[in-house]
């Protein structure tokens, strides 16, 4: 007969009652089973919002999910991810700590915290960012909106993925009616975030239709000139942009890994292959280029040299014909030329050839004459 | 109209690396468990001090 396994409390891991309370923190395990399950049914809401770029919708939802159950690692380290996509670092530290804090075993967070501390640079980064966003804070409040401005540049340039200096900097502009300025920065917040409700509702307010919207977050943010109009003013450009894209790298490697963990729900996403389209097309260009040269080419010239010889033998063979019907022609008259000749002079022809006078001599007389006729 | 004071007031300072710290105390929210295990405490000391005024009043 099997052993019943005796049931642990999943607050303090003391036994359960048989009344169904814990016998050391005298909890209800009903209840804490519900908000366990309630838990994680808000992490799965959530995790399908941040895979789908909807991270503000993201972070309510597993902040729900951390209010039913605060040692959900689960929730915490993807609380932790998505505040990491938002340039929001500082946050995503103080969550992936309390998750270590509370399971340091196989947790995720660890490894996070440990790629973190390998790069110092990184975190030098991250607070000069928080300094110039609370600089351009207090400039924006003390109505110095240039300085701020150039603030919001200079550590968007090193962050581009930090959603709340976007949100800031748009506000100045929509406060010194550069609007258009103000839907370019907005559009890049929706490119982070979908549905980020304050850039929606400055889209509102400046006009745009819902349509709009959604055709906007379509539009592509590369080179829109927003933050390269104040390079000179930017300090940390370099190191930055390694930081930005070192941002997408980690949120995109560790959206795979919580992807290969959590119970597939549906695809969100596509994957673009426009980025590479460039090289498609300039592939297909030499590749046609090398045909040309290496195949057709060659055929084309060896079908118009044999042809070419077909036309020099068909010539020569016709040349030849005439110059042999030329020949016969020539003989011809010659012929008909000796005939005639013969039939004009009946006499001289024949037997009877014309007399030698080549003895003939100056000063002869007529005898003499007279005898060499008659002896001839 | 977009009320530019009204708006700025919604953007509150970020903490900095070195406030990490207090984010993180700050940050220590409280859960189902620790409302229910709250309140079971309450009860508990609710329940001990009706049992201890009995105890005075029999004794009396």
């Amino acid at each position: 007969m099997a052993t019943k396994k005796p049931v642990l409390c999943p607050n303090c891991g003391a036994h359960i009652k048989k009344n169904g309370y814990c016998s050391a923190c005298h909890m209800p395990l009903p209840v804490l089973k519900k908000a366990f399950n309630t838990s994680d049914y808000y992490y799965n809401i959530g995790y399908d919002r941040a895979v789908a770029r909807d991270l503000s919708g993201a972070i309510d939802s597993l902040n729900i999910s951390l209010r039913y159950n605060k040692k959900n690692i689960m929730s915490r380290n993807l609380l932790g991810l998505v505040y990491y996509e938002m340039g929001e670092i500082v946050n995503a530290l103080s969550q992936w700590v309390m998750s270590v804090n509370y399971q340091l075993n196989g947790n995720l967070a660890s490894k996070y915290l440990k790629e973190l501390r390998q790069d110092p640079t990184l975190l030098a980064n991250v607070d000069q960012i928080a300094q110039k966003y609370n600089l351009a804070l207090s400039y924006a409040r003390s109505e110095d909106f240039d300085l701020s401005i150039i603030q919001l540049k200079s550590l968007l340039s090193a962050n581009p993925h930090f959603v709340k200096g976007y949100l800031l900097l748009a506000l100045l502009y929509i406060n010194s009616d550069n609007y258009e300025r103000a839907r370019t920065t907005l559009r890049r917040v929706l490119k982070i975030d979908k549905a980020n409700t304050l850039a929606i509702h400055y889209l509102h307010e400046m006009g745009d239709t819902d349509e709009n919207i959604i055709e906007m977050s379509k539009e592509s943010v590369e080179n829109d000139g927003l933050l390269d109009a104040d390079e000179e003013a930017i300090t940390l450009s370099t190191m930055g942009k390694k930081n930005g894209s070192r941002v997408k790298m980690f949120f995109g490697d560790l959206v795979e890994r919580y992807k290969a963990k959590a119970v597939s729900r549906g695809e969100y996403g596509e994957i673009s292959l426009a980025k590479y389209s460039g090289i498609y097309v300039l592939l297909g260009m030499v590749l046609g280029i090398f045909l040309l040269y290496f195949i057709v080419v060659p055929a084309q010239k060896r079908k118009i040299t044999d042809e070419k010889d077909k036309l020099i033998k068909s010539y020569s063979e016709e040349l030849a014909d005439k110059n042999a019907t030329i020949n016969s022609l020539t003989n011809d008259i010659a012929n008909l030329n000796a005939e005639l000749e013969a039939a004009n002079n009946p006499d001289t022809a024949g037997d009877n050839p014309l007399p030698d006078y080549s003895g003939i001599q100056n000063g002869m007389s007529d005898e003499d004459l007279q005898n060499m006729i008659n002896n001839e | 109209m977009i009320n530019f004071e009204e708006e700025l007031k919604r953007f509150q300072p970020i903490p900095e690396v070195n406030q990490a710290e207090d984010a993180i105390y700050s940050n220590d929210l409280k859960d189902i468990s620790d409302i229910v295990f709250q309140v079971t405490e309450e009860m508990k000391s609710a329940s001990e001090d009706v049992a201890n005024r009995m105890v005075g009043r029999v004794r009396r």
